[in-house]
């Protein structure tokens, strides 16, 4: 389908951003180009306005909803039909050797098929081993994605493999935003006469790109030049020698667009801004950081997160206070709060509402992403999973183990077509025997279940304790939510376990929740576990497919038992039956005090959780909180 | 064809911010849809079919499966754009816009599109069997409880809420047809969120509760009653109001390609949106589209303070949230303030 699409030259600002894809595009070798940004900053709409500057190559699209078969290739089933032989119909990636291809969303994709498509189009070539046929294919393409972090970010190894990055912004200035409106305005109303008012700087820009690239093989890479880039990569300390390559290819690409045949210094400095960020290996390892110059950027992001992390609370109460919340819970919480100076030598009667802290941003809840075998149901991105009813992505096409329930057409059609010649017809044009019979893979993403189990007595409201495990949950729900996971929240105080929120997809109401969870009193922590249990058997009858985790929080201060026998102990009887139910569970201590009792570290014993130390948390503050789950 | 079934839409009671906003969109397709927020029953998806049914007949090419418009050949499907280079008289008929609805539990294959099993067996050759997106082409989509989708469903919604194109790589085919269409979803906010990427995709959002004057509800109750017992005799009640709303919303959709903008009320904008540092660019330009529509649908040409004001209080909210847990509600007095330093 041919559009007239929105002109490259018309997009206002975004200048590293355009600078990066006409190095894309000059020079293949350059790794392609991952770009990143938040929602309607035309992230998108930069890579589609390409195509007019490319005289011979064409930008493939790749939905995120291709099969392996149309993507890899697959058998030629008309071919087969007709002659009886087998042969390859190529895929996308085929078509796209030595072009472009596009993937929109990339970070959604499946993981294991981006690295493959990332593998192949680096090295070139790719096997195909695919319905009885075995081949080589080439397949060298540039690779262009773009991505909106918010929907989770990539893991390091995949953004190696892209040779570029950048991040694309809104506009902050009041007139460059006026004409980008007016420009989309003009567009819409008639986007053939809109077009044309730029067919002077398209034609412009596709001569500049045609020269470059064929200036591109005269470039010359002096030693220094190559000294200079080892020295650029060794300081950002980027990991293997990719960087290297990429930068000085991605130089060669930047001379070639100034019409030099020689590097200049300048050149490296320009594409170490695309090739470096994401390689940056020092301290942070999580999020790839800028380069200096867009670093006051990051920064003010931060900045306006801290100020809109604020406007709730200023809602919610017009004086603004500088600490806690105190929308109360119920009405005797209001005496309490002259009593918020007193935090530290609080009582175990007293109730307080601690803020959030924000301090743990780079909080991640992984679980190890192999596809799990068993086959299970639901919706939700942490784990991917076969799934064996008739819904979820059809990702490919395997023989069937027993009867047909899903049966994959295409594959079905490919595997008969060899066999037509000889078989009887029956008035059908094709004839299909029971061998052919293939049956299609889908594959879902789904959710974990994380249930909070929070202690919240008063032992927990000293020294702003709760501040920080508010933090820590609070970091956790994000992670929920970009995972669409299910959560819960048990608290237990005073005398007993309150489900404070039962299993829900909604991490908005935990955090609404979590925002009002108030302290004091003693700590039932054998209540909370059992009611924990009891959640998630109420939650395993409704669906028993979601992976549930405890993420238990407390200093193991037990002093209240549901019987009066010794409290401690039945602590640990009910961690032990948590671990026999075979739920997961993590254990995140929040003693702080010097002499260290050490109670929830014997619970998370007992419970077989992985435990950790809050004060860690927030020390380390990127944090990787691994659940080991057993595949199978 | 007289469709009796449908409730007429100036019969519903109240919600008038929901009935503007689908107004809006079916007088501006390119606004990008409204989200309606709410409980149940109140009189959601009879307003998105009450709508569709207003409208007089639209002009699609013949036996397309798109319906394409024969006179954008911009956006065309394969088959009508050869049809067009080769100088062809796309054949014409009349046919009303239509809510196709995409129910909760549909799957990929159905949404897409897929491979046509029955042609391939009998002619042993591949065609692409258009799906609920081919046929959503310059209709209403209808997505009830929008929040429940699967997610792989989400991401194919996405991107052709976007582009207005449909890709297709799947199942042995290779396809992409035009799917431009106004999306309406509706959900309640208690039972799950929406991905952000997906709320931003709506052009509008509304909030919707049930009427709590006792006389509105009697109303709503009567109004129904009568319209249960005789509904022919109930919409012929109503056909005049209907008439002057359908010629209103023709009337405007004429007019709108003549609607200016000054610069100031874009600047106005500009602020606007910096001061409630709301992501991308998506929000001024869908700001300025609506305040240029609601003009359109007053009969002005020229858009005015008032109208950006209005089309603030439908596009903005949904885009306050920048964080996954904040309220997300729009904070009038700051848009007030930017409104008042003019």
């Amino acid at each position: 389908m041919q559009r007239c699409s929105y002109p490259f030259a018309a997009i206002v600002g975004q200048e590293n951003v355009k600078r990066a894809l006409l190095v894309a595009l000059v020079n293949p070798k350059a790794g392609g180009l991952l770009i990143a940004g938040e929602k309607g900053t035309g992230k998108s709409t930069l890579v589609r306005s390409l195509q007019p500057l490319l005289r011979e190559r064409k930008i493939w699209e790749l939905p995120l909803n291709a099969s392996e078969d149309m993507v890899l290739g697959s058998l030629d089933m008309h071919y087969a039909l007709e002659t009886g032989k087998r042969r390859l119909l190529p895929g996308l990636m085929a078509k796209a050797h030595k072009q472009l291809l596009y993937i929109d969303e990339v970070n959604l994709l499946r993981r294991d098929f981006l690295s493959t498509l990332l593998e192949a189009a680096n090295s070139g070539l790719y096997r195909v081993e695919r319905e009885g046929l075995s081949c080589l294919q080439e397949a060298a393409c540039t690779l262009l994605g773009t991505m909106n972090p918010e929907e989770g970010v990539l893991p390091v190894p995949i953004l190696d493999r892209f040779g570029m990055y950048v991040q694309v912004s809104r506009e902050t200035n009041e007139q460059a935003r006026v004409e980008i409106v007016r420009r989309i305005l003009d567009y819409e109303a008639e986007p053939q006469a809109f077009c044309q008012r730029y067919t002077a700087a398209t034609e412009q820009l596709t001569e500049q790109l045609a020269m470059a690239q064929k200036l591109l093989p005269s470039v010359e890479v002096s030693p220094a030049m190559m000294l200079l880039a080892a020295q650029q990569c060794a300081r950002v300390h980027a990991a293997g020698h990719r960087a290297e390559l990429f930068l000085l290819e991605a130089s060669r690409a930047i001379a070639a667009l100034a019409g030099r045949s020689y590097l200049l210094p300048d050149d490296l400095e320009e594409a170490a801004c695309y090739v470096l960020p994401q390689r940056l290996r020092q301290e942070q390892q999580e999020q790839p950081p800028e380069p200096q110059d867009r670093d006051d950027s990051g920064e003010n992001e931060e900045s306006t997160d801290q100020q809109s992390d604020q406007t709730p609370e200023q809602q919610s109460e017009p004086p603004p206070v500088p600490d806690a919340t105190q929308e109360s819970v119920s009405p005797d919480d209001q005496n309490n709060q002259n009593q918020r100076e007193e935090q530290d030598n609080q009582g175990a009667g007293e109730e307080n509402i601690a803020d959030i802290e924000r301090l743990f941003s780079f909080l991640h809840m992984e679980l190890p992403n192999f596809p799990d075998r068993q086959e299970r149901s639901g919706s939700g991105k942490r784990s991917l999973t076969r799934t064996a009813e008739r819904q979820g992505r059809y990702v490919r096409a395997g023989f069937p183990h027993g009867t047909v329930t899903d049966l994959a057409f295409d594959a079905t059609l490919r595997a008969a077509a060899p066999y037509q010649r000889y078989r009887e017809h029956n008035g059908c044009a094709l004839a299909i025997a029971k061998e052919d019979l293939r049956q299609k893979i889908r594959e879902k993403r789904i959710g974990s279940t994380f249930l909070f189990v929070v202690d919240a007595s008063g032992s927990m409201g000293a020294r702003e304790r709760m501040r920080a495990v508010k933090g820590a949950v609070c970091a956790m729900l994000q992670d929920a939510y970009q995972q669409r996971d299910q959560v819960g929240m048990i608290v237990f105080r005073r005398q007993s376990a309150e489900v404070l929120l039962p299993i829900t997809r909604s991490v908005d109401l935990a955090q609404k929740c979590l925002r009002r969870l108030p302290t004091g009193g003693k700590t039932p922590l054998a209540e909370g576990l059992t009611t924990a249990l009891r959640v998630l058997a109420g939650a395993k009858n409704k669906d028993s497919q979601s992976k549930p985790v405890i993420v238990l929080i407390t200093d193991g201060r037990v002093n209240k038992s549901m019987d009066g026998k010794d409290a401690l102990d039945e602590a640990l009887k009910a961690a032990g039956k948590i671990r026999r139910t075979g739920v997961h569970s993590v254990v995140i201590d929040t003693e702080q005090d010097f002499i260290k009792m050490g109670l929830a570290r014997n619970v998370a014993q007992e419970m077989g959780s992985s435990y950790y130390r809050l004060q860690e948390l927030s020390e380390h503050n990127i944090m990787h909180i691994v659940k080991k789950v057993a595949s199978g | 064809m007289k469709n009796i079934n449908v409730y007429p839409f100036t019969a519903i009671v109240g919600q008038e911010d929901m009935k503007l906003a689908l107004i809006l969109n079916v007088i501006n397709p390119l606004l990008g849809g409204v989200l309606i927020k709410g409980e149940k029953g109140t009189a959601k998806s009879t307003a998105v079919r009450a709508i569709a049914d207003l409208l007089p007949a639209m002009e699609v090419s013949k036996h397309c499966p798109f319906h394409c418009d024969p006179k954008n050949h911009n956006q065309l499907c394969d088959k009508c754009r050869e049809a067009v280079t080769q100088k062809k008289q796309l054949p014409v008929q009349a046919t009303k816009m239509r809510v196709v609805e995409l129910p909760v539990s549909a799957t990929e294959d159905r949404v897409v599109g897929t491979l046509d099993i029955e042609y391939a067996i009998k002619h042993g050759e591949k065609k692409f069997d258009p799906g609920i997106l081919a046929e959503a082409n310059r209709n209403i989509l209808y997505v009830d409880e929008i929040n429940l989708l699967d997610d792989h469903v989400v991401d194919v919604l996405l991107d052709a809420a976007a582009m207005g194109i449909n890709t297709v790589e799947r199942e042995g085919v290779s396809y992409s047809h035009p799917a431009r269409f106004v999306l309406v979803g509706t959900m309640n906010p208690e039972e799950g969120d929406i991905r952000p990427q997906l709320l931003d995709r709506f052009g509008l959002s509304v909030n919707v509760v049930g009427e709590n004057e006792p006389e509105q509800r009697v109303e709503v109750i009567k109004r129904r009653l009568a319209y249960e017992r005789d509904s022919e005799g109930f919409d012929k009640e109503y056909q005049l109001e209907k008439e002057e709303l359908a010629s209103r919303i023709m009337t405007a959709r004429n007019l709108l390609p003549q609607v200016t903008i000054d610069d100031e009320l874009l600047l106005l904008v500009a602020k606007l949106a910096i001061a409630l540092d709301v992501d991308g660019h998506r929000a001024d330009i869908t700001v300025i589209k609506t305040a240029m529509t609601m003009a359109a649908f007053d009969g002005r040409t020229v858009t005015d303070t008032e109208d950006v004001k209005q089309a603030a209080k439908l596009v903005l909210p949904h885009r306050m949230r920048r964080q996954p847990f904040e309220d997300g509600a729009l904070d009038w007095e700051k848009v007030e303030a930017v409104f008042a330093c003019q």
